[in-house]
């Protein structure tokens, strides 16, 4: 098969799910007894209308695209990261602290000081679940369950304890606005958090592409008994991935809130981390796939206000076309049932290492 | 090209739908916090007060469901670059954005249910109730109908003030008739994002008060008092407060149990409002709109007369300021 044909051909799934999805929904919207044209205009211009809309739905997107990345590499590692959520937290809420507590450095020292504070936070949160799964043999599955647990009553307290903004006498459990000095600008409206996605996004494709390491992270994906084996040291490697994986995040959630949101507030980036395992899965699991995946999840959650706004559809249908994009995306067993055209030419994809596996 | 053109017919049927938006006489909306419209108390109430003042002046009503917190000011913006009259916001969540679209869109008026004004602006009403005093009354109730002299509480979070205004009230109404009473409060530990929204968490919660001998049990906080509400329907001979709105009429499964509510009367204050904006003698500020018990419903036979006059003479006092609850 040449080069162009694989790729279309990884595309098919994907494609086919989101199409899968919007057909669906268009039903069920008819169904519910509005104009499913209607709605998808309302959707798509209060994603991509103007340049307020779309510079919103790429907004959504950024957080989207360092979380998929962050499960992406997780997964070529054959490792289920499912505790991005928390980490993704860690970053908002660190680098948000140093957004607002330091000051006096100069514009890109503060930004770098608190990016890189959140890269950290984020890292040694995945550590540690990276750090039990190779000394301890628990499945990361579990453990990255109950850590995000612990962060988000860890990032709640700190909200309400020591970062709390005490301000004009406020109430809600918040942290301060983040200084001006730390808070990344939108260029011509873009959000330039966005751009720097996308260099992340190539950067990762690179280095799993190119580098020593990044094969090795492949290898351990292939077949983890079969990577020992080769001699890649399979416990220090599994620390160091989820590291990565959850400095991914890190940086996921320094960039959400020195870009948009400027402060931490409890409540502002849930469901991201989960959001993030849909955009791996529809990516095929591959950095630059994430962008368009991101890009799409992003544009869906941006423009559904204004769908409400134009044809009264409530927004949880929405939330419903995500799930069944993941289903499509997850079950691709099913998807070549139904379309038997896929068949045999769509490798099926490996994700995390079976249980109990280490 | 095709696919240019399909965009340009989009983009003026587009226009052309905002347009007759616009020519309507007098549009109203509304933005929810992050939840849904008929959640069978809050926003319900609101959006009933909508419609009934939409109904009344023959305005254009719409709400949007807000799905994530940091979608309040854009969600706010739709209705005001579409030239809505009136923008109702709905949560204490909502207040900051709805200050800075009013300062953004002076001809707008602004409605900010449950959002305590500061310094008043003159194109927002904050729409504000005295929690303290409908938890009060509904302690009042609870302490002279219990015959356990052990009542309970389930609230959703003491991050939301009037949460804690209605705990505060609910207990000072308590001891005020029964100084000895024992109290069981309870808040849901979680954050914002589920606090309202676990009714499993209300439901073990409102068990345990019971099998500790709490025989009145009052559930506060959407979806999580009502797990409490639901949860002591199934124990016989205990009696369950609702809250907000009058739920008999909400949560049917409460009803053997529901023996009164301690009511904010958001629907006719909303309503009230939106009149108001339309008659041009808009109230800036905050506007307090009022508490106090619903009907007992089932129970009507079981509250003799001398509790009832009692219930009255504490609502009158406490209406003309002569009962204060301290914080």
């Amino acid at each position: 098969m040449t080069r162009l044909a694989s790729i279309l051909q990884s595309l098919m799934i994907p494609v086919l799910a989101v199409l899968l999805s919007f057909i669906i929904g268009g039903g069920l919207i008819y169904l519910s007894g509005a104009d499913p044209f209607l709605a998808l205009n309302g959707l798509f211009m209060g994603a991509f209308g103007d340049l307020d809309a779309f510079s919103r739905t790429l907004e959504k997107a950024t957080p989207l695209v360092f979380n998929g990345l962050a499960l992406t590499l997780a997964f070529k590692a054959g490792l289920f990261n499912i505790g991005v959520q928390g980490q993704f937290l860690f970053g908002a809420i660190i680098s948000a602290a140093v957004g607002c507590y330091v000051s006096g450095l100069p514009v890109p020292v503060h930004m770098a000081v608190a990016v890189f504070s959140g890269i950290v936070a984020g890292a040694v949160y995945g550590m540690i679940q990276g750090a039990l799964k190779a000394y301890r043999g628990a499945h990361e599955v579990i453990t990255g369950i109950m850590l995000n647990y612990v962060a988000i009553n860890i990032t709640d307290y700190w909200t309400k304890g020591p970062f709390m903004d005490t301000a004009n006498s406020n109430s809600i459990p918040r942290t301060p606005l983040i200084l001006e000095s730390c808070q990344i600008p939108d260029i011509w409206g873009i959000p330039s958090g966005f751009l720097i996605a996308v260099l992340v996004s190539v950067v990762l494709w690179l280095f799993l592409k190119k580098t020593v390491t990044g094969f090795e992270i492949k290898t351990m994906g292939q077949g983890i008994h079969a990577a020992r084996y080769a001699g890649i040291k399979i416990n220090g490697m599994m620390i160091f991935i989820m590291g990565l994986s959850g400095g991914l995040a890190g940086i996921g959630g320094a960039v959400e809130t020195m870009g948009v949101t400027h402060r931490f507030q409890p409540g502002f980036n849930l469901g991201l981390g989960f959001e993030g395992i849909t955009i791996a899965l529809l990516s095929r699991i591959h950095p630059v796939g994430v962008l368009p995946a991101a890009l799409l999840l992003g544009g869906m959650k941006a423009g559904a206000g204004m769908m409400q706004f134009s044809s009264d559809i409530p927004t949880e249908i929405i939330d419903m076309m995500m799930a069944m994009i993941l289903l499509f995306v997850a079950a691709d067993k099913l998807m070549t049932r139904v379309l038997p055209v896929l068949k045999k030419k769509e490798k099926g994809l490996a994700l995390s290492a079976g249980w109990g596996s280490k | 090209m095709m696919i240019k053109n399909a965009l340009v017919m989009m983009a003026g049927f587009w226009s052309a739908m905002l347009w007759t938006v616009t020519a309507c006489a007098f549009s109203v909306g509304l933005v929810t916090d992050v939840g849904v419209i008929d959640d069978k108390s809050f926003n319900q109430s609101v959006w009933e007060g909508v419609q009934a003042a939409g109904l009344n002046l023959k305005a254009k009503t719409k709400y949007i469901e807000t799905r994530d917190a940091k979608d309040y000011s854009s969600n706010i913006s739709l209705f005001a670059k579409n030239g809505y009259d009136v923008i109702v916001t709905v949560g204490f969540g909502l207040g900051e954005a709805t200050r800075n679209a009013a300062a953004k869109y002076p001809e707008i008026k602004f409605i900010g249910v449950d959002q305590f004004q500061v310094s008043a602006m003159k194109n927002i009403a904050g729409l504000i109730f005295h929690e303290d005093q409908a938890g009060f009354q509904a302690g009042t109730l609870a302490a002279l109908v219990t015959k356990s002299n052990i009542i309970a509480s389930v609230f959703a979070t003491d991050m939301i003030p009037p949460i804690v205004a209605f705990k505060n009230g609910f207990e000072k109404g308590a001891r005020y008739i029964n100084k000895d009473i024992r109290i069981i409060s309870s808040y849901h530990p979680g954050g914002l994002d589920v606090a309202f929204t676990d009714p499993e968490w209300g439901a073990s919660t409102a068990r345990q008060a019971i099998l500790q001998g709490a025989d009145v049990i009052f559930g506060a906080g959407g979806l999580t008092g009502n797990g409490a509400l639901v949860e002591t329907a199934s124990h016989k001979g205990r009696y369950c407060i609702g809250v907000d709105a009058d739920q008999w009429l909400t949560v049917h499964s409460a009803r053997p149990c529901l023996v009164s509510c301690a009511l904010k009367k958001i629907t006719p204050a909303v309503s009230g409002l939106v009149v108001m904006a339309f008659e041009n003698r808009f109230p800036a500020g905050n506007y307090y709109g009022e508490v106090g018990l619903s009907s007992f419903h089932e129970f009507d036979k079981d509250i003799p007369e001398d509790i009832r006059k009692k219930l009255s003479v504490i609502e009158k006092e406490l209406k003309e300021g002569r009962i204060r609850i301290t914080e």
